[in-house]
């Protein structure tokens, strides 16, 4: 996020894209309820009739896959109405006459064609966003889920960078990320291109000074994906995997081809706190610790880099990950040795510039501490591009509506998305083992809008079988106004309906991001 | 009964959470009334969040396959065991061959590790995590 | 006339030194990161006892923990055999509890303590003595004046300490509190009348610093004669996000459902744990119907019990006013919101 997640609810319009945020960011949520009820107007972009979208003063339910289309239209309806903020275009950016012309292009007809969204009602959003002062727009994976996912995250910084609405508190873009620690991840260099902070591996000084702190060659090539490791790629899967805290057996899209490929390795190591699908495929499953039982640092979405304290010991024979690298490493034959966390922290510091001053006991003395954070003397940075794109200024890049990879069919007539619900997290690995969580919901249930139970028969809380053409599963339906004709909806949290069995592995050039939101599918009764 | 501020696991939105612990078992999780992001609340999951650690399904010790079968081992020949299988694999097919998934999960410590081990140790950059899933 | 007594502030901490020598200490500390929580104190002078903040939960946990082992069970040969464990409830002195907090333990009293006895909450309530602090700088939130359970009590505590600068006025309730006087009476003196008039006048600015103005006599009228609107309680449950917040933070919601845990091929434990009415599978039947629409009547159940039940059955509401589940509702519905609601109905 660029902003903060506190300064959300001193916006005065809130657009929300592609994010069920009351099940999947309750706290954001919180504050989007907070601001509406103190007269802020709230947009939602949303195939789903959300509880957010229930509320909203505006919801635009676009067909999946189409949020080009619509900001385009959007963007449009902005210079019509000479509503854009000049000066800030003028100073602030470039490319803007690219993004100009297409837009003059645009055949808006076409526009509510392919979103399916009245076009008096895109104009009007538009006109809400680019007057208010404090616009923000928070996005998640609704918009990046899509093999157009890049594009579609940069149609929505064309329209905030037309309207002026960045490089100011309340106003901004942002991606909400979905797990407690995905940002830090990313920031520790957990990618293939790029080393701690996104310095990119490629880079030769950036190399030289991690070959000269490490006293080892790097290597110059990017690595691999994440898919292409469990999809093969280009060049054929990889031979060996330590995998650490994940379960791509029922994360990643076409699974069937995951558990292949895991099942084809040379060797597989795998360090979990439980037996996961993808550890009991292993050949050395190593128990870790849980966050309980280890001290360090999380950064959530808002770039705030927290304390996680060590509440008991690890459990049993247990040890935490870092012990667990650490010892592989010594037997690799690579000496590496810290007394505490709190040390690497330290090494972290010094060769990552956006955490230069980050330091365990910094944190401790405080509620954290928001990265880029430059010395010791550094407060942190609450939002992002403070009179100054990080880059220097800000680049449209126009974009043209995309079609989804799989389209819809006479075999596979409907429109399936997945994604989360709110008493569970991701492959359920540590959800579905809390009894609280598991009483409220036990059971994946696939949405369906009772037009189509009606067209197939299907009765409310019926068992039925969902297909792709990839694979299918057997679910429950729960017939709901949530979805749209046409279109079903349901999560990846359960073993028992790997709903990963159907998606498609297409995926987005730049981000690999697959595309989860759109998969043509068709639901049969079971006789 | 103590109750240690730690940051809860689930989403991205990273609430300031007491885990309530009593004679060595995490018994309570309740949420910081400062914290600038909790502000004494915390969603379902984040009430129940001490409900996973003590699960009867966590794993207790190492597991190695022998004979097809996943049975129990001791910490130093499980970790022989994976660097000797790492180190074979590099041997015959090349770093290139190697992958290694980190997580989300993970502090940024354990993350920075995890990398420092792919890219100095496995000599591949071949690590990547679920932030696309 | 009770006797009241003065306990100079100087000797705050080398008295509850004393009383820490044959009792668990449990007080508000304010911790490192500013929070204020209650505590036990392990050493009186490693702590920042904070007895002006509203600490941010009740005392609810030390009576009624959120997680609690029943007992343990095996199966052998014989069947089933069960333990229970040997939890210690030693002799607590809760010193430093808000108002409401001590309110709130005498209604969870007549919960567990009533026609039957919950064995665990007994064990813990009989060995504790309760000291309150009267409040005179009520928080934000707080409107315990308008459920008569604060900001001064006039019952229910061993002993009652009213902060009168640089001493405070010591009121003793029951018999418990008035031996931890005697036991260490060098320490006190007896209260002169203008300390006596001093905390009057406290007690009555206290009463006029309310920020809130809660109308809860209007709420349990109107749910008395069943006034309230279908479309609020639609309007609350639409908005409630099922965080279970609000009953969990309350200090007299009291739900709690029990589960068995195995533990192993032949052994276990049965917890009792924290449950919250607007759950959905709070009221849900083993065949898969529910009593409860919740889609329509989430927060229904859990106000009218604070509001009316209670009223019905005890002669007050169990709010105790103590406003923490003010401003803290993912979807922004919170008890105030609701009696506001209901009273500005009235209004011309």
């Amino acid at each position: 996020m660029t902003n903060s997640i506190n300064e959300i609810e001193n916006s005065e319009v809130l657009l929300v894209a592609g994010s069920n945020t009351t099940e999947a960011h309750p706290q954001v949520a919180r504050r989007i309820y907070d601001a509406v009820d103190r007269g802020a107007k709230l947009i939602v972009i949303d195939p789903r009739r959300t509880k957010l979208a229930s509320r909203a003063h505006i919801h635009l339910d676009i067909r999946p896959g189409t949020d080009i289309a619509l900001l385009n239209g959007m963007m449009r309806a902005i210079l019509d109405d000479n509503l854009a903020d000049d000066l800030f275009v003028e100073m602030r950016t470039e490319n803007f006459y690219a993004l100009r012309d297409m837009l003059y292009r645009l055949d808006l007809a076409e526009v509510a064609a392919v979103t399916g969204v009245d076009q008096r009602l895109w104009q009007q959003a538009a006109r809400l966003y680019a007057r208010a002062r404090k616009s923000v727009i928070c996005y998640c994976l609704g918009v990046t889920q899509h093999i157009c996912g890049t594009n579609n995250v940069q149609a929505y910084a064309n329209l905030a960078m037309l309207t002026g609405k960045v490089e100011k508190e309340h106003c901004g873009v942002d991606p909400l990320r979905g797990q407690n620690n995905v940002q830090g991840a990313c920031d520790m260099g957990a990618l293939p291109g790029v080393f701690p902070g996104y310095q990119p591996v490629s880079d030769p000084k950036a190399r030289a000074k991690f070959e000269q702190a490490w006293g080892v060659r790097l290597p110059a090539k990017p690595g691999r994906t994440l898919l292409d490791m469990t999809h093969g790629g280009g060049n054929g899967p990889v031979r060996g995997m330590f995998i650490v805290g994940e379960n791509p057996l029922l994360s990643d899209p076409t699974m069937d081809k995951v558990r292949e490929t895991m099942e084809n390795l040379d060797i597989l190591v795998v360090a979990d706190i439980f037996l996961s699908e993808t550890a009991q495929l292993a050949d050395v499953v190593l128990p870790a610790a849980s966050f309980a039982e280890k001290t360090g640092t999380f950064t959530n979405s808002e770039r705030r880099v927290q304390m996680v304290r060590a509440a008991i010991p690890p459990l049993a024979e247990s040890r935490t990950d870092a012990e667990i690298v650490i010892a592989l490493a010594n037997r690799l034959g690579y000496s590496m040795h810290y007394q505490s966390t709190a040390e690497i922290m330290e090494e972290i510091a010094l060769l990552t510039p956006i955490y230069g001053g980050i330091y365990h006991d910094r944190l401790e003395e405080s509620w954290g501490l928001q990265w880029p954070c430059f010395d010791r003397a550094h407060p942190g940075t609450p939002f992002l591009h403070k009179y100054m794109f990080t880059r220097g200024k800000g680049h449209f890049v126009p974009a043209d509506h995309q079609r989804p990879a799989e389209s819809v069919d006479e075999d596979y007539p409907l429109l399936l998305m997945t994604g989360r619900i709110y008493h569970h997290y991701h492959t359920g690995t540590m959800t579905r083992k809390s009894a609280a969580l598991n009483r409220e919901c036990n059971e994946a249930v696939l949405e369906i809008n009772p037009a189509d139970a009606r067209a197939l028969a299907v009765r409310n809380g019926e068992r039925v079988r969902l297909a792709s053409r990839r694979g299918a599963i057997e679910l429950k339906a729960g017939i709901t106004e949530r979805v749209a004709p046409g279109m079903l909806y349901t999560t990846f949290h359960f073993a028992e309906a790997p709903i990963n069995r159907l998606t498609v592995a297409d995926r987005d050039p730049g981000s690999q991001c697959p595309e989860y939101k759109v998969c043509a599918a068709k639901v049969e009764k079971l006789t | 009964m103590d109750a240690v501020l730690s940051t809860c696991v689930y989403c991205g939105c990273g609430c300031g959470c007491y885990l309530h612990v009593q004679e060595g078992r995490v018994v309570g999780s309740s949420p910081s009334r400062n914290h600038p992001v909790s502000r004494n609340n915390i969603c379902l999951k984040g009430w129940h969040l001490h409900e996973m650690v003590h699960s009867p399904d966590r794993l207790t010790s190492p597991l190695v396959r022998k004979g097809g079968r996943l049975v129990k081992a001791g910490w130093e020949e499980a970790l022989d065991r994976a660097a000797s299988g790492l180190k074979k694999c590099m041997t015959k097919h090349g770093s290139e061959a190697l992958g290694v998934l980190s997580s989300a999960k993970c502090t940024n410590e354990e993350n920075f590790l995890i990398q420092k081990l792919t890219r100095a140790v496995l000599g591949t950059n071949n690590i990547d995590h679920c932030a696309r899933l | 006339m009770e006797t009241r007594y003065i306990l100079k502030k100087d000797h705050l901490a080398p008295w509850l030194r004393r009383v820490a020598k044959s009792h668990r200490v449990v007080a508000p500390v304010k911790n490192r990161h500013g929070d204020t929580l209650y505590a036990e104190i392990d050493g009186l002078d490693k702590v920042e006892l904070d007895l002006a903040g509203q600490p941010q939960a009740s005392a609810k946990s030390f009576f009624l923990p959120q997680q609690e082992v029943l007992f343990t069970y095996r199966t052998g040969k014989g069947g089933y055999e069960f333990h229970e464990p040997a939890t210690p409830a030693p002799a607590t002195v809760y010193f430093g509890l808000r108002s409401c907090d001590l309110s709130a333990i005498l209604y969870t009293d007549v919960v567990f303590m009533g026609r039957h006895k919950d064995p665990g909450y007994r064990r813990r309530r009989e060995g504790a003595i309760l000291i309150s602090i009267a409040c005179h700088q009520p928080h934000p939130n707080c409107f315990c004046h308008a459920t008569k359970s604060g900001p001064f009590l006039e019952f229910g505590y061993d002993l009652q300490f009213t902060d009168l600068g640089t001493r405070f006025l010591v009121e003793a309730g029951r018999s418990r509190g008035e031996t931890l006087i005697s036991q260490w009476r060098p320490f006190f003196s007896e209260a002169a009348e203008e300390d006596v008039k001093l905390q009057y006048q406290l007690a009555l600015e206290a009463n006029g610093l309310f920020r809130r103005n809660v109308d809860v006599g209007c709420a349990v009228r109107k749910l008395a004669e069943g006034e309230v609107a279908e479309g609020i309680w639609r309007e609350l449950a639409d908005r409630c996000q099922d965080c279970g917040g609000c009953a969990y933070l309350c200090p007299t919601c009291t739900c709690f459902t029990i589960r068995d845990e195995k533990l192993g091929p032949e052994h276990g434990e049965r917890l009792r744990c924290w449950d919250a009415c607007t759950l959905e599978g709070f009221s849900r039947m083993a065949g898969g119907h529910n009593p409860v629409a919740r889609e329509q009547h989430a927060l229904k159940r859990r106000f009218q019990h604070k509001l009316r039940d209670d009223v019905h059955k005890h002669g007050r509401p169990s709010c105790v006013g103590c406003g923490r589940c003010v401003g803290i509702c993912f979807g922004g519905v919170d008890i105030v919101g609701f009696i506001d609601r209901l009273s500005e109905e009235d209004l011309p």
